[in-house]
């Protein structure tokens, strides 16, 4: 039924000769990482070692951990996740970048429950590293066609009506290894450019109303304290609607990897005009065209024309177990579980299919279901111990479907590089491994 | 004792009922359309009122304006007075530039092509360079003045940024090689692909809401899987892998090591501009010959195209140092 086309032989070569460019040992790096990380999956359900040395703390017998003290308080005074959790980290592709100064890294986003992506675990992107800022000497510079150009201190910020509202992330390039066909073998690398978290700061419309903003204004310019000055084109109409000036993530200071004093956050559109360390907004009557919107970020189709300011997220979602990561034990009864999300407000319904789309059930949302955030979906399953090919489908509330691989190329071919939301399908093989596979 | 047990008793019961009250406004578990908007500090709307109501801040200066102002368009807005020429950027392009973009623009490891690709944004693999795909030649001058020499960034003068990027226009047959790039004819320049661009227009496609026999399950295709299948053996397997090693792979801890990531890494991952690369022996050979006080030395003066301290002028000589030992230390492994 189910056959290899030549296609995949031909993704292969490709895939190698962009490895062959790489330095030896990076490439090394790279397969070494990939095997641990296979292994690590794969091995979940061999645990005859650490069972051996467990059982003299399984019942009856009585743990050392309930017979003793353990330490105080203050032993970690900023907290840090179990010892045991150790595998829960970012972790990057090496070949995808020259450097990991202007680079990504990826969500574990098999590890995670809920909505909320903890502040250590939110996907890194850099143009020129992390800058190391000191918030006194930091400030917020608001001019161009306005009344009043002001300088505003952090402190100042935090002056204002401060609001929170708990909203995704997405890089656009998110899944993008994945426009010409499976490439990467793991939940992180596949959707790992992922992250929700809950962001307080002040609306950026209290801050334009206070500078009073002039007739002919139309386009703000948002450009961060960075080495590289990234900076994004943004239009008025965006920063008026929900776009936000924010200190804080998930209750904490925002972290230096996430613009650490302020950064710009606009709900739902490409994680890169939500422009980090922000420096500076200058309001305008036109767009600017920088390089982060002409160069990159602008999705090339098929006929050789661009698709520019492309900043909607569209609908999109993944199922998070199983996963690679993530294999099935045993045959039996599982809740299959996913994310989605949609740049264009909630999530209305989510379906998952078990046959490779031929029929669908409509999954249970769970938990918190709010616009443009990340949304929890899951749907009780009785694994027979066949092969199957799990995907999910999801649908936001203006009725936008989440595509098939086969329309979006219809309708992009495949060096749009951003914005692919795809249906994702995860093979699961009788021995309960889950690959990542195109299908049609 | 007692009173410190019943402290935290008496505290219990108002959590709980707290957190019941939270998961039944949150509809936990509920179907679509049930959970409701429950957020009530959403995003609300400013009351009208006049520039300046809650005075905070100060006022911004015009010369400190122009400190941070750097932003160019494509009708020219921005560009301060000057000018360079091809010949002026030739120089400055091989010796700022080359070490990444190549002599040619062609691109060194994995830093970007500049130049050349022409014709090539139907293809499979499509060149997108600032001669075939960038539509304004202002995104060039406001990019190496932003962002460029990546690790010098706001370091060229504003004729060198002029000089650079004459010669960038050069190298993609944009201009001839006796040609002055100012602030008078930058705007008036006109890249091939103008044109190329077009304003969002998504939704672009539309998928049906089908639930039942939506295709046949016997014309079902796989139409590629990834490479690391080839490493499926690996389900053969049976030790726990140690993920301390795994994670330490991945993320680097050593202060070295992190020094490393942050000062040199740049060019010793990638041997940019000849930079023995990390780990291959052959290539450090003639330094560890040298001796690790020189390698110490050369890594705080600055050594060839190598900058002091890697650049990274805020580093203590012992962060330096440790850097160093890093590098070293992975030669032995």
């Amino acid at each position: 039924m189910i056959s290899n086309s030549d296609s995949t032989a031909g993704l292969l070569q490709r895939v190698s000769a962009e490895a062959q460019k790489l330095p030896q040992a990076e490439r090394r790096n790279f397969l070494k990482n990939g095997l641990l990380l296979a292994g690590g999956v794969i091995a979940g359900g061999a645990l005859s070692a650490n069972a051996r040395a467990a059982a003299e703390n399984l019942p009856p017998n009585v743990p050392g951990w309930t017979r003793s003290l353990g330490p105080g308080v203050l032993t970690e005074p900023y907290g840090k996740p179990s010892r045991f959790e150790k595998h829960i980290v970012r972790r990057n592709v090496p070949w995808l970048t020259a450097d990991r100064i202007a680079s990504i890294s990826f969500t574990p986003l098999a590890e995670l429950d809920g909505i909320i992506t903890p502040s250590s675990l939110v996907f890194e992107r850099y143009h020129a590293g992390i800058p190391d800022i000191d918030p006194e000497q930091h400030r917020l510079m608001i001019h161009g066609l306005v009344e009043r150009p002001i300088i505003l201190t952090v402190d100042d910020l935090r002056r204002f009506p401060g609001t929170s509202m708990i909203r995704f992330l997405e890089c656009p390039a998110n899944g993008g290894m994945e426009w010409r066909g499976a490439q990467m073998d793991a939940l992180q690398f596949t959707h790992g450019m992922l992250s929700c978290c809950e962001w307080s700061g002040v609306a950026l419309s209290t801050l334009l109303q206070e500078v009073g903003i002039r007739k002919d204004a139309a386009w703000i310019l948002a450009e961060g304290a960075d080495g590289s000055h990234m900076s994004r084109s943004v239009p008025l109409a965006k920063a008026m609607d929900d776009a936000l000036i924010v200190y804080a993530q998930n209750g904490e200071p925002l972290r230096p990897e996430q613009g650490y004093p302020i950064r710009l956050i606009n709900p739902g559109w490409e994680g890169n005009t939500c422009v980090k360390w922000l420096r500076r907004l200058e309001v305008g009557d036109q767009p600017w065209y920088h390089r982060e919107e002409t160069s990159k970020y602008t999705d090339l189709l098929a006929d050789g024309r661009a698709r520019k300011f492309s900043y909607e997220q569209e609908c999109n979602s993944v199922v998070t177990y199983p996963c690679p990561e993530k294999p099935l034990r045993e045959k039996g009864r599982y809740e299959v579980r996913g994310l989605a999300w949609s740049g264009r407000g909630k999530i209305k319904r989510v379906d998952v299919s078990f046959d490779g789309g031929v029929n669908w059930r409509t999954a249970r949302l769970k938990g918190l279901v709010l616009p443009k955030a990340l949304t929890r979906f899951g749907l009780e399953w009785d694994w027979d111990g066949g092969p199957a090919m799990i995907q999910s489908r999801a649908v936001d509330e203006t009725g936008y479907v989440q595509p098939t691989y086969t329309q979006l190329r219809e309708a992009r071919g495949t060096n749009s590089i951003y914005h692919k939301n795809a249906i994702h399908t995860w093979r699961l093989h009788e021995n309960g491994k889950v690959t990542n596979v195109q299908i049609r | 004792m007692s009173r410190f047990a019943s402290g935290f008793l008496n505290g219990s019961p108002a959590a709980l009922i707290l957190g019941c009250c939270v998961v039944a406004a949150c509809g936990a578990d509920g179907a679509a359309g049930t959970a409701g908007d429950i957020q009530v500090t959403e995003f609300n709307a400013p009351v009208d009122q006049p520039a300046g109501h809650y005075g905070y801040g100060s006022d911004a200066s015009d010369a400190e304006i122009a400190g941070w102002d750097i932003d160019i368009r494509p009708d020219g807005l921005g560009l301060p007075p000057g000018g360079g020429t091809v010949e002026d950027g030739e120089f400055l392009y091989e010796d700022q530039c080359a070490i990444c973009h190549g002599s040619f623009g062609e691109g060194v490891g994995r830093y970007p092509v500049i130049a050349g690709g022409q014709g090539t944004l139907t293809e499979s693999r499509p060149e997108k360079t600032v001669g075939s795909f960038w539509p304004y030649a202002s995104t060039l001058w406001d990019y190496i003045h932003r962002a460029m020499p990546f690790a010098e960034p706001e370091s060229l003068s504003d004729d060198e940024v002029y000089a650079i990027s004459a010669y960038v226009l050069y190298l993609n047959d944009l201009v001839d090689y006796d040609f002055e790039l100012n602030q008078g004819n930058l705007a008036s320049i006109e890249m091939p692909n103008k044109d190329g661009f077009f304003l969002d227009d998504r939704p672009d496609v539309k998928n049906e809401l089908c639930m039942n026999n939506c295709k046949d399950p016997a014309a079902i295709e796989i139409t590629s899987e990834p490479v690391s299948l080839e490493v499926s053996e690996v389900s053969e397997v049976s030790e726990v892998p140690d993920v301390q090693v795994q994670s330490a792979a991945v993320v680097g801890k050593s202060p070295g090591e992190s020094i490393y990531q942050q000062a040199c890494a740049l060019c010793h991952a990638s041997g940019v501009g000849d930079a023995p690369i990390l780990g291959e022996r052959d290539a450090w050979a003639g330094r560890i010959a040298a001796g690790r006080d020189l390698m110490i030395a050369s890594s705080l003066d600055g050594k060839g195209v190598m900058p002091p301290k890697g650049g990274q002028l805020q580093l203590s000589d012992e962060d330096i140092i440790a850097a160093v030992d890093y590098m070293i230390a992975q030669l032995a492994n």
